[in-house]
């Protein structure tokens, strides 16, 4: 059984088909890319994946188990984290406090203050964000923002992350340290990897299978090296 | 913790103050501090759903009336006495409250406000109306908890009852659950994936503030001995949101100094006629535009240039 799976999934705004019977299917312990010009569905699809929006038609499946019907926080408390591509802080609040959110509504156990701020310094820690633990989110820049974002999401404790176009605004060096530290998650924690990217050096370079949305539909999916050499696929991306 | 040690000498030290203060004040000066304890109940426990949800509640006089009518009711007609009363007063408004909440918290944003509008013109038609019960505008006589009436006592009772106001948002606000409240408040979407039931939250928030409120209106009844429906009235609900606004919203302290400066403020500018509220309101409405941090807020950054200029002192030297 796979570990998540969409089925015909739609989602309509207004008289835009944002994702028109798009079908999928990742198996645990994978690291997916994600990828399709601009306005082809991507982020709508993480939207109905993580229940922040609901599908027009369709189900998700997650561990063989409908949880399309469910809301936003039981879907991440059973194991779906995401990131938002325009990052969401919680501006008024520290970056501590930020993860602190995260772990506190995925607790197995008791809650102790301390605990829960030792796991959440070690978070930021983990994404280079150790020297901005008392800093309010509002004032990082974009990139620190983003790494906010997956240190939160993180911290929520999941089984797959859903991350949404991360690698903005890093530079070559970084992007490489991000792909390391990408391959880390899922080689040493387990974590399945669901990637959205535009940088497609990245995505030839972690990822082991490739989905590619075009207009809403799943215009085809194979490894890197099949899915840069497929016409169809330049023809998406470069002919207008 | 440097902070809250901070936190309980200035706590200690008010609370000290504020015992002792009653054997220098008058009748009169002892019943505006009365008068502003209750005020301190309402802004603080408005500020936990305003301030730190981010949900606008007009009910909060409402909530007041509902608490002082239900204890007063209960120890007219049902001879429970009003400590008693004054405990079932909150529950029951805890309860609508939480009824409340549920029905119109899932939709979120406005409808929180719109409905309790409406609840609160209701609660104040049907006490008006209800003439039989409530004796409408004439007013209810209700027992005081004393058996001899002395404005000390009350003073000590008011004050314990804000103490425990206070002690109620203050733990509210540093547990597990004020750190969800300020996350749905910064960004409800964000908040939801991350795990957080956005409506339960907002639920529990709405009920601990509308309880809180309850308890307040129920003190305050029994020290009034006579209960009208100004108590749930909208000038009354504008004026702890005007304390609130203007002390500053989302601070602890905020509500407190509002409610203090603001209550005897307008004892002193009664004699001009009723326009105090209007005022205030106006005055909200300037500071929630260009200090939405109130009063609070202007004294952390005054505070800040200090230091600022302080840190700053040297280097200046240095090049001169
Ligand atoms: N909330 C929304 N309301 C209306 N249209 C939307 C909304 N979200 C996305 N869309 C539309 O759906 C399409 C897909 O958007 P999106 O999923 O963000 O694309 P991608 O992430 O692949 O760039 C676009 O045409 C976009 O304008
Ligand atoms: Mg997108």
């Amino acid at each position: 059984m796979s570990l998540i799976e969409g089925r015909a999934v739609c989602r309509y705004f207004g008289g835009v088909n944002a994702l028109a019977n798009v079908n999928f299917a990742i198996e645990k312990g994978s690291i997916v890319g994600l990828i399709g010009p601009n306005g082809a569905g991507k982020t709508t699809l993480f939207n109905v994946m993580a229940g922040t929006i609901k599908p027009t038609t369709g189900r998700i499946l997650f561990h063989g188990e409908d949880v399309t019907d469910q809301p936003a926080y039981r879907i991440c408390r059973k194991g779906i984290a995401r990131t938002f591509q325009i990052p969401r802080p919680f501006g008024t609040m520290t970056c501590l406090e930020n993860v602190v959110v995260g772990i506190i509504n995925n607790l197995n156990g008791p809650y102790v203050k301390s605990d829960v701020e030792d796991k959440a310094r070690i978070a930021l820690k983990f994404v280079g964000l150790g020297d901005l633990i008392a800093t309010e989110a509002r004032n990082l820049n974009v990139v620190q923002k983003k790494k906010l974002e997956i240190a939160r999401a993180l911290a929520t404790g999941p089984e797959i992350l859903l991350l949404d176009e991360v690698l903005g605004g890093l530079n070559t060096q970084e992007i490489g340290e991000a792909i390391e530290f990408i391959r880390l998650l899922r080689d040493k924690q387990n974590i399945t990897i669901f990637w959205i990217e535009h940088i497609m050096g990245a995505i030839m370079q972690a990822a082991e299978r490739v989905i590619v949305l075009d207009q809403g539909t799943v215009l085809m999916e194979g490894t890197p090296r099949e899915v840069v050499s497929d016409q169809r696929v330049i023809r998406a991306y470069l002919g207008e | 913790m440097s902070q809250t040690k901070k936190i309980c000498c200035v706590a200690a030290l008010a609370i000290v103050l504020l015992s002792l203060l009653p054997w220098s004040l008058g009748v009169y000066k002892l019943h505006v501090m009365i008068v502003c304890f209750f005020y301190v109940m309402m802004a603080a426990s408005w500020n936990l759903i305003a301030g730190y949800t981010g949900q606008v509640s007009f009910g909060h006089a409402a909530f007041a009336g509902i608490g002082a009518y239900a204890s007063a009711l209960l120890s007219l007609k049902a001879g429970v006495s009003p400590w008693i009363g004054v405990i079932l007063g909150t529950l029951i408004a805890a309860v609508l409250g939480f009824c409340l909440g549920v029905i119109c918290l899932k939709m979120g944003g406005i409808y929180l406000s719109l409905t309790t509008l409406g609840f609160s013109a209701i609660i104040q038609i049907v006490i008006i109306n209800e003439y039989e019960i409530t004796r409408g505008t004439m007013g209810l006589q209700v027992p005081g908890f004393f058996a001899e009436y002395s404005k000390l006592s009350y003073y000590y009772l008011l004050l314990i009852g804000a103490l425990i106001t206070l002690a109620v948002v203050y733990a509210a606000i540093h547990s597990r659950l004020g750190v969800n409240f300020r996350a749905v408040q910064n960004d409800e979407r964000a908040a939801a994936s991350l795990g957080v039931n956005v409506v339960r939250v907002r639920v529990l928030a709405f009920t601990i503030s509308s309880a809180l409120a309850g308890f307040a209106g129920g003190l305050y009844g029994h020290y009034l001995l006579l209960i009208t429906p100004e108590i749930p009235s909208l000038d009354q609900q504008f004026l702890v949101l005007s304390m609130t606004v203007i002390g500053g919203m989302g601070s602890f302290a905020g509500p407190i100094i509002g409610a203090f400066s603001l209550e005897i403020l307008s004892e002193y500018i009664r004699v001009y006629g009723e326009y105090h509220v209007l005022v205030f309101g106006l005055v909200a409405l300037v500071a929630a535009r260009f200090a939405p941090r109130g009063i609070v807020g202007i004294a952390q950054d005054i505070g800040m240039v200090k230091r600022l200029r302080r840190l700053m002192a040297p280097a200046v030297r240095g090049r001169a």
